[in-house]
């Protein structure tokens, strides 16, 4: 039931990607998708009353989180950091070749 | 001393004079904090990249207070370009050391006692070098979004 939460936002992505012109606005749909991702992630990993996965002196284990999809998503959040950084620099390219970010004006992707 | 003087010449570079004072008396402490989530990566969370990212966003707090001059005094360009690429040859470094215990990324150093601050042998290494690259390379990342200029190739 929870996971429908990570769904909604998945949609919220992928409606910003498709119907957007601004590019800037197409980028944040994208950081968008990302997030819904590693939500969805991080929402697989608990456990019913789970504690965090961190070992302190004098404890005991009982019940913990899962802590496999944590370091997936610790590795996707800097992957995601990249992309995003490396959308950002196109993005300035493309206003500085055509002094737009409308992408029905930029005519000469076209074709 | 020699900064101070720079400080005093730029009056107009930065931001007013009150965010200038916060950010001297912070500065200290962000990378303070930093440097305690680094060394402290295999006790708690944290580790070499929540580290690193507190310890670049001090210096680029130092950029965006007291403007450009200022921050590349403490960390230049070049400089960060090279402690980019070392930090990945030692991550590299570190892993293929791992043969002399057996295989790849194998942790040959001493174990010591747990829950103590030397204890995981090649773990520190390790955080140190990702501090590196990634603090180096979110440094860079920010100065080349932020002075980003075309310089004449099309």
């Amino acid at each position: 039931m929870t996971y429908f939460l990570s769904f909604i936002l998945f949609s919220i992505g992928i409606y910003c990607i498709l119907t957007k012109r601004n590019i800037l606005k197409i980028i944040i749909g994208i950081a968008i998708l990302d997030y819904a991702i590693n939500l969805f992630f991080i929402l697989i990993a608990y456990r019913t009353n789970g504690r965090s996965p961190i070992l302190e002196k004098g404890s005991t284990i009982k019940r913990i989180v899962d802590p496999l999809p944590h370091a997936v998503v610790l590795t996707s959040i800097v992957i995601g950091l990249a992309v995003t950084a490396l959308l950002v620099a196109i993005a300035i390219r493309i206003y500085e070749k055509y002094g737009t970010f409308d992408i029905n004006e930029i005519k000469e992707l076209k074709g | 001393m020699k900064e101070h003087k720079v400080k005093n010449n730029n009056k107009t570079a930065g931001m007013s004079i009150i965010v200038k004072t916060i950010t001297r008396l912070t500065i200290g402490l962000i990378l303070l904090y930093g440097i305690y989530i680094l060394l402290h990566g295999h006790l708690t969370p944290g580790g070499g990249f929540a580290g690193g990212v507190i310890i670049t966003l001090s210096f680029i707090h130092i950029m965006l207070a007291f403007g450009k001059d200022v921050a590349f005094q403490k960390l230049n360009k070049s400089w960060s370009k090279i402690f980019e690429s070392t930090g990945a040859l030692l991550f590299l470094t570190i892993a293929v050391l791992g043969f002399l215990g057996g295989s790849f990324f194998t942790n040959f150093m001493d174990k010591g006692e747990p829950f103590e601050f030397l204890s995981a042998g090649t773990i520190i290494l390790s955080n140190i070098a990702i501090f590196l690259k990634v603090g180096a390379g979110l440094f860079l990342l920010f100065i080349m979004l932020v002075f980003f200029k075309i310089g004449g190739k099309k």
